[in-house]
């Protein structure tokens, strides 16, 4: 389903690593980018560096954070600051000790032989360290996010054995948390008091757009498998069976059980909808009654009676959802 | 230029004067868009700010706080590693006109229990540190404030914290104490984030009208009454560089299937019930204030109203949470259309007609339940 731009130039990892891409990362550079030129005084060729943190599980590397490196005074484009280094790597493994340095990053439209001199250095740390290049000119006609990672490779080249950079895909992965932040912050929402509409509207438009998406991905697809069928485009073998994967694993879950559950799920949140509005009645009820009283009361004064009937309607009013409550914690 | 200016239109509108005056003081103006002058640091211009204190003749001095992108996402992600336990951590930025604004921030190495976090002798010691190898790396960002956690009870400053910000206001000034809930956030689907000052002692705040409403659980009620007049909230906008527009922008496209694969039910279950268990508690108060007031008759209006007050409250409360609820399972309706309807005809018609259908009824479901219950 995931269209990854391979660029053809290069050749592709072999190593069979996969790479989960954080978004936070990706602020994290970007930011790093505009801080470093903002204090530049605008002057556009500014390259920063730095280091990748993550973990690796298995095959699979998640890359989760990321923070700067420095460069040593006076010592040209590649001469990184080791203790620098050190220092901050400690740093980070106080706060967050499940997390190593898995690469480094830095920014530039194109592979340029000092990253490979910083590559070999950063083997001191990590064996086979991974490298992000983030391209910050902005092109309106990339549809794709200008990132690379690349890993090295030794490769025997004219004879000579000697470390390229292969190119390796990547996905993108988030945290709850971290999915809520990047929504909020790609839209900017305003912070004041958000209404349940609100909420909902902007959590149904976040969902019809995804929902859009999917939609063009599919037709894509299909007007692909169309043009195969009439072999206006060559066969692929390898992506019809993908295709018909994807076909036969609808309907997704269709057990009992994900039935049962669903509908559990769903009577749940009725009940806690019910509550509301029955509370909200209570509610509304009790101010009727008050209002009542006060009229009451006032004619009762004239009279010089005072009234006692009134007192007890407000208690029968909250009587309804009290008893539900004692069901509702439980059901959920 | 007017492209530029168009760009930053719709990123904040209401702050419009606000950068206006600071394009003024920026002296390249002429930069690739003027909203990344923000993430320009003038150490001069600071150290100005700096000594004249404007902060020390008005407690009120700060209204507003920006706060970038990044520290944002920080803040809210390092919230929700902590789970349960609170955490927290130091906040790196810079002071303009009555406002901070906070460019970065990062984690102490500090361990909270449930209900409290301070920072002791090792924490300070991995601050500095941190803070000296930041601007040995060309940062010259001033420490501006701490941030911790309030997992599951909204966003406020105890009594521990009005202490730990009061301390701070007075020998680390200007500081701001940050506070952000990841449980409800979760719930919420935006974060949840509250910025505050304290008051200096003795100072009494001018008699305000009702603050913003939230949801505080009925056994830190009082911890929140008793200490709620000695800090005022600012109000908090986000901003992000035009290179993280772009990235953003770009990022959807690989991103959608992560809003789609979401489930806020799943998460907040705890969440929910113990907000539930909350509305029950407060209910019994409120009953048996009604009964008894109920019985003695109902002379004195004043104290009727604020009964009305508290009822007015839970019925809040509740709605909050249905809403919360709805959301949640609009989703879960959404997918069971889109993905478990067994359909005879495959193609994108089908697709395209579930997903209005879905949409529809979702609309129509979310329009029902909260129409009723907005106040």
């Amino acid at each position: 389903m995931q269209v990854d731009g391979e660029h053809t130039e290069h050749r592709s990892s072999s190593s069979g690593l996969q790479f989960q891409l954080h978004p936070l990362v990706l602020i994290n550079i970007s930011d790093h980018h505009t801080r470093t030129r903002a204090n530049a005084g605008g002057a556009a060729a500014v390259r920063v560096l730095g280091c990748l943190l993550g973990s690796q599980a298995g095959r699979t590397v998640d890359i989760s954070n990321s923070f700067e490196m420095r460069l040593n005074p006076g010592g040209g484009e590649v001469d990184i600051d080791e203790a620098f280094l050190q220092k901050k790597m400690e740093q980070y493994k106080q706060t967050f000790p499940q997390q190593d340095v898995v690469g480094w990053y830095a920014t530039g439209a194109e592979l340029t032989e000092a990253d490979m001199q910083i590559q070999r250095k950063l083997m001191e740390v990590n064996e086979s360290p991974v490298f992000l290049r983030l391209d910050p000119s902005r092109d309106p006609s990339q549809k794709d996010l200008p990132v690379c990672l690349y890993e090295s490779e030794l490769h025997v080249l004219n004879g000579v054995p000697s470390f390229i950079f292969v190119q390796s895909k990547y996905t993108i992965e988030t945290s709850e948390a971290e999915r809520i932040g990047v929504d909020q912050v790609a839209k900017i929402l305003p912070t004041g008091a958000a209404s349940g509409t609100n909420q909902l509207t902007a959590h149904m438009s976040s969902m019809h757009s995804a929902i859009k998406m999917l939609i063009s991905r599919v037709a894509l697809l299909h007007q692909l498998l169309l043009k195969m069928q009439s072999g206006e485009v060559p066969f692929d073998h390898d992506l019809v069976r993908q295709a018909a994967g994807l076909i036969k694993r609808l309907p997704a879950i269709d057990s009992p059980q994900f039935g049962a559950d669903y509908t559990t799920d769903h009577n749940d949140t009725l009940l806690s909808i019910l509550l509301a509005t029955a509370t909200k009645g209570t509610a509304a009820c009790n101010d009727i009654v008050d209002k009542c009283n006060l009229a009451f009361d006032r004619i009762s004064l004239k009279g010089g009676r005072k009234g006692g009937g009134g007192g007890m309607g407000s208690t029968i009013g909250l009587g309804l959802p009290l008893g539900m409550l004692s069901g509702g914690p439980g059901f959920l | 230029m007017s492209q530029a200016a168009a760009g930053d239109q719709q990123a904040t509108i209401s702050n419009a004067q606000a950068r206006w005056e600071l394009e003024n003081e920026v002296q390249n103006v002429a930069g690739p868009a003027d909203l990344d002058a923000l993430y320009r640091y003038d150490a001069e211009e600071q150290k100005a700010l700096l000594a004249s204190k404007p902060w020390t003749r008005d407690p009120h001095y700060f209204k507003r706080v920006r706060i970038s992108a990044l520290a944002l996402l920080k803040m809210a992600m390092h919230a929700k590693s902590g789970g349960n336990i609170e955490v927290m951590g130091v906040m790196q930025g810079k002071i303009a006109d009555g406002e901070f604004i906070v460019i970065d921030a990062f984690a102490l190495p500090v361990e909270g229990t449930e209900t409290r976090v301070n920072a002791g002798a090792e924490a300070y010691e991995y601050m500095v540190d941190f803070l000296a190898t930041n601007q040995a790396s060309g940062r010259e960002e001033n420490l501006v404030g701490w941030y911790h956690s309030h997992p599951g009870y909204g966003c406020w400053l105890s009594g521990i914290d009005v202490g730990t910000q009061m301390t701070n206001q007075k020998y680390q000034e200007p500081f701001l104490a940050i506070v952000v809930d990841p449980h409800r956030t979760v719930a919420a689907g935006k974060v949840e984030i509250g910025a505050f000052r304290t008051f200096p002692e003795g100072y009494k705040p001018p008699e305000e009208g009702p603050s913003e409403y939230q949801t505080i659980p009925l056994d830190k009620i009082e911890d929140f009454g008793v200490h709620c007049k000695q800090y005022y909230s600012l109000d908090i906008s986000f901003f992000k560089s035009s290179l993280d527009s772009h990235l953003l922008d770009l990022l959807w496209n690989k991103y959608w299937v992560n809003a789609l694969s979401s489930n806020p039910l799943l998460n907040t279950r705890d969440l929910v019930a113990g907000q539930l268990a909350d509305v029950g508690k407060k209910l019994e108060a409120v009953e048996s204030q009604v009964s008894s007031t109920g019985r003695m008759g109902r002379f004195a209006a004043g104290s009727a109203k604020k009964e009305d007050g508290k009822l007015e409250q839970v019925v809040r409360d509740t709605a909050r949470v249905a809403a919360e609820q709805i959301k949640g399972l609009s989703t879960q309706v959404i997918k069971e259309l889109l993905f478990n309807r067994s359909c005879g005809c495959g193609g994108e018609h089908t697709a395209t007609a579930a997903a209005g259908g879905a949409v529809a009824a979702a609309a129509a479901a979310g329009g029902g339940g909260t129409a009723p219950m907005e106040t």
